[in-house]
């Protein structure tokens, strides 16, 4: 008999929905041939395994172990190219997701993988900050700087000693590509890292991976290793050093002056800025700290030019953003679309409405410092442009849907609460400013709350914009604003709120 | 601490000791001292001090300000509910819930026998298949409240 060649992903995230169970119950099946593979990021429908045919591979949804007679029989596939979900999406950075094995380095090979490496390797330094400026690629860990600027210094900086460091503490609640990544493609990451550390003429290179992440870890190191086997990490007149630190769980070492410090092993408090980590970073070196998903960007400007990558998207947002549903949606996944699909789009087309059950109420945009956004406010597009004019951001593109049963003034709490536990303590306003934004709401929450009680929360919101180090505090108002502003009955009614006098 | 706690102690700081020129890194080293006893004991950091060269209220700052490193030991199996966005959207206060009163244990303790530890956490990137619970290095995802026994039945 034929053996049935099926495809099963091993991304953490497919573990957590059941493919570990299919995988152990077919282990020893002889029908059958299982491979490994990264996800399509089409999370809904996990566990997914896909089955290689005449016509290109099928897929069967949300799989039990006794569902593989009917896959090995032929029964009730979906062409994978005929799920909606995927075929709306412009995968680049994505592209092999649920397609290769992501630990084989031939597979990576094969799919075009070390072409944007070969191409920088033919370019001066200078060749290779200008492709980068044309394709106008802003940083995708949330600061949306311009790549090229950031490379551009480094590399003009003299020094003995530069460093290349990914930022893979991926904290932001509801965000999961940068995971996906390491687990799924990790030499797309090694291979954008290797390509900046040419340029700016760096020697050593970390990937600060986030200790919630042991996969991802696990991944990035293996990877790593058949790099170096492979020769990648011989430069020219030196060897390039690359390794994984991971982090102990504080969410500020997501701003790049904190993560800096506890790769130094210190408290992973913000420093003020400038001098910039371009110019004196790691040890006092010249350094580019970028996200995981910003470095996995590079090889296909290299390989595809910086004008392919400036062709897509809006004015001030080119390229591709890679938006993860989560929360109450009916289809949570990874959406890799051109900036400029507005959020009521990617809600519908992709997210397939709410999850059985539930009413829209509100959706959040960019971690837990992101805006809400209500109904009314939907068609909004994904571009950093239209976020910054309403006071919002895209962050790391994670998008959270609230359903109708959802307690705003519960949230709002939550909101300054995680703040507040996660302030690195350095600045007063977000130190002291988030526990007095939180006792205010506890105030509110237990019936106890004035008129004056959401004035002083705005005057409060109004100091720490201003005045904190980084956006930790200066961005954790706007959740709870945004909640005031569109939920205001929630904070101000019955038993929750005593008038004055 | 016991005797082969105080050896594996010494061996693993040994393993951290910075060679000149080379910076003491204190969060790897605690890193480390947690991945061989399971969590960084308060009364290690006079000697993880020395080993290092620096002192202790260096040590003890690092150890107080990151929520991963451990100062006592957890129970054979720990619990992480995410209280992410994405969790808490998909109910995941009923699921943190259900396992107190499950185990009669409130997040941040340990269960009397010792078996589990209940702690939260802000994110486990699981979004996607969200609510989480992480069980040691595993996890679960989908979770429902009304599934809490079978889920931990496993790990007793």
């Amino acid at each position: 008999m034929k053996t049935a060649r099926l495809h099963l992903s091993n991304d953490t995230s497919s573990l957590a929905a059941g493919a570990g169970r299919l995988a152990d119950a077919w282990s020893d099946r002889p029908e059958i041939q299982l491979i490994r593979t990264s996800s399509r990021g089409a999370f809904f429908l996990e566990p997914m395994v896909e089955r290689d045919m005449p016509g290109g591979r099928e897929a069967w949804f949300n799989v039990m172990p006794e569902d593989l007679p009917r896959i090995v029989g032929g029964i009730g596939g979906t062409p994978v190219t005929e799920i909606p979900f995927l075929q709306q999406q412009t995968r680049c950075t994505f592209a092999n997701f649920g397609i290769t094995e992501p630990l084989a380095f031939d597979d990576y090979q094969r799919r075009g993988g070390l072409k944007g490496l070969a191409q920088a390797q033919s370019l001066s330094p200078e060749s290779i900050v200008e492709e980068l400026r044309i394709s106008r690629l802003r940083g995708r860990g949330g600061a949306a700087f311009p790549v090229w600027k950031k490379w551009q210094v480094a590399q003009q900086t003299g020094s003995e000693q530069k460093y290349v460091v990914a930022n893979a503490d991926e904290g932001d609640a509801g965000t999961y590509c940068d995971r996906m990544i390491m687990e799924g493609d990790p030499f797309r990451l090694i291979e954008g890292m290797l390509i900046c550390a040419r340029t700016i003429g760096a020697t050593r290179g970390y990937i600060y991976c986030r200790y919630e992440y042991p996969a991802a870890a696990r991944a990035v190191k293996f990877a790593i290793q058949k790099a170096l086997e492979a020769g990648l990490l011989d430069f020219d007149d030196y060897p390039f050093d690359l390794g994984v630190v991971v982090g102990a769980g504080s969410y500020v070492c997501g701003e790049e002056t904190a993560l800096l410090e506890s790769l130094e092993g210190r408290r992973g408090v913000v420093l003020a800025k400038p001098p910039y980590p371009a110019e004196s970073g790691l040890y006092g070196k010249p350094t580019v700290v970028s996200n995981v998903l910003t470095f996995a960007t590079i090889p296909n400007i290299l390989a595809n030019s910086g004008a392919w990558h400036a062709s897509l998207g809006t004015e001030g947002s080119r390229g591709t953003i890679a938006l993860q549903l989560g929360g109450r949606v009916k289809q949570p996944g990874l959406v890799e679309v051109p900036f400029g699909l507005t959020l009521h789009d990617v809600l519908d087309r992709f997210g397939g409405g709410l999850a059985t059950g539930s009413r829209f109420k509100a959706v959040q945009v960019g971690g837990p410092l992101g805006s809400l956004f209500p109904e009314s406010q939907l068609d909004i597009p994904i571009c950093y442009d239209a976020f910054a004019d309403a006071g919002a951001i895209l962050g790391h593109g994670g998008i959270v849907v609230y359903d109708h049963e959802t307690d705003m003034v519960e949230l709002a709490r939550h909101f300054m609460a995680f703040t507040a536990d996660e302030s690195c303590g350095k600045c007063t306003p977000c130190r002291i400013g988030s526990v007095r934004g939180r006792e205010i709401l506890e105030r509110i929450q237990s019936g106890q709350g004035t008129a004056e009680d959401l004035t002083l929360l705005s005057d409060l919101g109004a100091t720490m914009k201003i005045t904190s180090l980084c956006a930790l505090g200066g961005r954790a108002p706007y959740p709870v604003e945004t909640a005031i502003e569109h939920f205001g009955e929630e904070f101000r009614q019955g038993a929750h709120f005593m008038r004055p006098g | 601490m016991t005797t082969l706690h105080g050896q594996r102690l010494t061996e693993t700081l040994e393993s951290c000791r910075p060679l000149p020129p080379e910076e003491p890194n204190i969060l790897q080293t605690l890193l480390a001292v947690q991945s061989v006893l399971g969590h960084v004991p308060p009364n290690a950091i006079p000697q993880i001090a020395q080993v290092l060269d620096i002192a202790e209220a260096q040590v003890a700052g690092v150890l107080s300000y990151y929520p991963d490193l451990l100062t006592q030991s957890a129970g054979r199996h720990l619990i992480r509910v995410c209280m992410g966005e994405s969790c808490l959207a998909n109910r995941s206060s009923l699921v943190l819930r259900a396992i107190q009163d499950h185990l009669r244990v409130s997040a941040g303790d340990n269960e009397p026998e010792n078996r589990f530890t209940l702690e939260q956490m802000s994110c486990a990137g699981n979004c996607a298949v969200s609510p989480t619970v992480m069980i040691d290095e595993d996890l679960h995802g989908r979770v429902i409240h009304a599934g809490i026994p079978s889920l931990l039945e496993p790990y007793r």
